[in-house]
């Protein structure tokens, strides 16, 4: 099997990753837009959040510009607004819903009033408003607000008696002020008129795009609703109900105009208009029941306002440190990762965000629709490999370690005295990397106590490659492992590991168990290590949807005598370490904060069942078992560095083969040693450098004598370029062989130039 | 491509091939990364032409533009 680098940055080939309905589809599912319930059922579409959040900040000036913004009369729409968000509001489901007309009223009381200036040019189309009602008041304010000139004909004699003739039974203050802002519009009153007469005369002289036309003027009528337009009259009316209505009725009825004006259709592309549903989902946990707080002063607004839980969806956020790290929510995230994929040429800025998804289907869980964002990731990597635009860079370590696993570290045999067997125990890379003494111990536990023979296989089950989106290599590692176990007479398999349950699940069509449920079945061996104290549980990514695993783990954790705390994220619920996706290899950062979002639900030692989680929990520090550690009473080694894993790779594999195939591997003397300094080993780690590859390097150094000395340090300096990757090495010379100080590498091929 | 030099570093005669124990000299060389070409100047051995890539150019400069063209 063969990994290749992609052969220039001048490919041209493309294809879609999602056809554009299955793209709309996925986007569809993601809620975070959707209005909050209190502003999609107000009608005049007030951000009623938004208002909320600035009075709890003590914003009141931008609480008042928000509500000036839906209304000309701000007092009177308050006074007599019948309020619909208030009972959608989402804590009247818990307790006392927000006040929100008493915290609109606070914004008219302690909110100063911008001096807001309108850059629209004057439009050259009058309208005349004949007769004075709700509707036609509220119609006359939307009008100057888009700056029509306005002709206001009724039978009133100022300003004030057409308000109280307009709402009557509202408070004096409410008429005066109402008919202040009235008086001070950019409107042509025509005071003691009567409308009808004024109608008929007033076509010629106003040259008028439209005429309102109140309805008590004329009832025969007969307008259609939805646009407040009589239609063969092409005249502005309609029945409207309360202040609500009117003002609302007044918008659709502005609308109308504009578009009239234009000489379109008053009935086409009007956009969205009035009360919307809501598909937003506001999760209530945490929040306690509360009452209304009456408000009386600015400070009492202000507690009202912050009952006001902001309503939003942002369950797949809370749970992933993936998607808090891009501050993206999955649709917005999908929509930027379908553009990157689809760019041709130029820079693709989404290539890291791809490459750090742990593709662990946390949200898939979380989101109250599924919105899977692992699967667009996964989705889009096999794109991006078949495109050749996937860089090999960020995955190349893990996949040559993927193809160690199955090349020189790969042992597949069945258990010694058996031709054919029941069982294959299939440990998974990581336990054989991390705790080989663990994987030895339990294969030798297997073999005594199941009968009918167990079979071994050390290696990968494709994981790496599936993450990675190498889909050919997938496919090749899949026939691989479907070969060997065919080889074996097609056994039950044994997993030692959730992802290589499900994996080998998935393309095998064998029986596969975790072995977790065998030992259920067998027992626990005599040389259980019980751990009386508490501990966090950290359930596997891969064991996610698999009640199964999660439940048989905690039965034998209790019977280990382990008191297995609760914590948040647990389950279906659970994050990934950072292992997960290949994220620990293609971004470090978003790896650890992966790793740390694990560990800030429990202070406790976790137990985990995955050699991954173990060793990453164990690098932040944090006291960390696998459960076969315990079942075995054998320790996995502490923080093993990149070569040391592969080393208890093969290790395992020679000491087996030793042990139960009195199979001798004859070791290749080098004949020099290497020795370490112990900052080159921490550096070598850090930067991915194996320590067979430094072996690489001075052996091409003993075959060329390339070398270069340094006066400055002393130090020598020699190279060789491997696969992809040219790797450096800083020296000095011991008796035996070398001493090894430094050494780092590149990707980019030097040459010479003439 | 215009025969532009992106980089210079010079030796100083601090640096010596052991093969051919000379000095390294400040010459003409080249990075290669997926089919584009970059021309520098380096320190290289005037006789065997050993190419030396400091570690600070290697994890500076050279990460970063490797970076950059692995996301074109």
């Amino acid at each position: 099997m063969k990994i290749e680098e992609r052969a220039s940055t001048h490919v041209y080939r493309q294809r879609q990753m999602l056809s554009k309905e299955d793209l709309e589809a996925r986007e569809s599912l993601c809620v975070h837009e959707q209005p909050a319930y209190c502003n999609a059922a107000c009608p005049l579409k007030l951000d009623v959040k938004a208002m909320t959040a600035a009075i709890a900040a003590g914003d009141f000036d931008r609480a008042l510009a928000l509500y000036e913004k839906i209304t000309p009369f701000p007092q009177l729409l308050s006074a007599g607004c019948e309020a619909p968000c208030e009972q959608s509001c989402k804590l009247c489901s818990l307790g006392e819903g927000i006040s929100i007309r008493a915290l609109e009223s606070a914004a008219l009381t302690w909110g100063k009033k911008s001096r807001g200036m309108s850059f629209l040019r004057k439009k050259p189309a009058a309208v005349g408003i004949f007769g004075g009602d709700l509707m036609t008041l509220f119609l006359a304010g939307e009008l100057v607000k888009k700056r029509y000139p306005v002709h206001f004909y009724c039978a009133e004699n100022d300003p004030r008696a057409l308000v109280e003739h307009c709402v009557p039974g509202f408070s004096p203050e409410i008429v005066q002020s109402t008919a202040k802002i009235l008086a001070a519009m950019d409107i042509q009153f025509h005071w003691n008129t009567d409308p009808a007469a004024a109608f008929r005369q007033a076509e010629q002289p106003l040259r008028a795009a439209s005429y309102a036309v109140a309805a008590s003027v004329f009832p025969g009528l007969e307008p259609d609703e939805a646009l407040m337009v009589s239609r063969p009259q092409k005249l502005i009316t309609g029945r409207t109900q309360g202040i609500l209505g009117a003002a609302y009725g007044a918008k659709k009825a502005a609308l109308s105009i504009d578009r009239m004006a234009q000489k379109l259709d008053p009935g086409s592309t009007r956009g969205e208009e009035g009360a919307v549903e809501t598909k937003l989902y506001t999760s209530l946990d945490g929040v306690r029941p509360s009452s209304r707080i009456p408000v009386a002063d600015r400070d009492s607004a202000i507690a009202e306002a912050r009952r006001c839980i902001q309503c939003r969806c942002d369950e797949c956020i809370k749970g992933c440190a993936y998607l808090q790290h891009y501050q993206k929510f999955p649709r917005i995230l999908t929509r930027e990762i379908y553009n990157n994929v689809s760019i041709i040429m130029g820079d693709h800025m989404m290539n890291k965000p791809i490459n750090a998804c742990a593709l662990c289907g946390q949200c898939s869980v979380l989101c109250p629709n599924g919105y899977d964002m692992g699967e667009i990731c996964r989705i889009a990597r096999e794109n991006m490999v078949f495109t050749g635009k996937m860089p090999l860079a960020p995955h190349e370590f893990a996949l040559m370690d993927m193809l160690f696993s199955n090349e020189e570290a790969f042992l597949c045999r069945p258990q010694p005295g058996f031709d054919q067997c029941r069982y294959v125990f299939f440990p998974g890379c990581q336990a054989t990397a991390i705790a080989p003494a663990t994987v030895r111990s339990a294969y030798l536990d297997l073999c005594a106590r199941l009968p009918g023979g167990v079979a071994l296989m050390l290696g990968c089950c494709g994981a790496i490659c599936h993450w990675a989106g190498r889909y050919e290599l997938t496919g090749q590692t899949r026939r691989f492992l479907q070969a060997c176990l065919a080889d074996l007479g097609n056994p039950a398999i044994i997993a030692g590991c959730p992802t290589c349950k499900k994996e080998l699940a998935e393309f095998t069509g064998l029986e596969v168990h975790g072995f977790w449920q065998l030992l259920e079945q067998i027992g626990l061996p005599d040389k259980a290590c019980p751990v009386p104290r508490p501990v966090a549980l950290h359930d596997a990514c891969g064991a996610r949807g698999d009640s199964g695993t999660q439940k048989s783990i905690r039965r034998i954790a209790a019977a280990l005598g382990c008191q297995v705390a609760d914590t948040p994220y647990s389950g279906d619920e659970a994050p990934c370490c950072g292992y997960g996706g290949l994220t620990q290899y293609t971004n470090r950062e978003v790896a650890r904060k992966m790793t740390e979002k694990c560990l800030e639900r429990s202070d406790l030692p976790y137990l985990s069942y995955c050699m991954a989680c173990r060793d990453r929990f164990a690098r932040e520090g944090r006291e960390s078992f696998h459960l076969l550690e315990l079942v075995y009473g054998t320790a996995a080694d502490h923080c093993p560095d990149i070569s040391v894993k592969r080393y208890n790779r093969l290790g395992l594999k020679q000491q087996l083969l030793k042990e139960l195939w009195n199979e001798e591997v004859i070791s290749v003397d080098l004949g020099f040693t290497i020795d370490y300094t112990p900052e080159a080993e921490a550096l070598m780690d850090d930067r991915m450098i194996l320590k067979s590859d430094v072996i690489q390097v001075f052996q091409h150094l003993r075959e060329t004598g390339e070398a270069i000395c340094d006066s400055e340090t002393g130090l020598y300096i020699t190279r060789a370029r491997e696969g992809n990757v040219t790797f450096w090495v800083k020296y000095r010379e011991t008796d035996t062989g070398y001493l090894v100080v430094s050494a780092y590498s590149h990707r980019m091929k030097v040459v010479n130039r003439q | 491509m215009a025969d532009k030099n992106y980089y210079t570093i010079d030796p100083e005669g601090k640096l010596t091939c052991l093969k051919c124990r000379c000095k390294l000299q400040k010459d003409k060389a080249k990075f290669l990364y997926l089919d584009n070409g970059f021309p520098v100047e380096l320190p290289v051995c005037p006789r065997c032409g050993f190419v030396y890539v400091p570690e600070e150019l290697a994890l500076g400069k050279v990460l970063a533009v490797e970076k950059a063209l692995e996301d074109k």
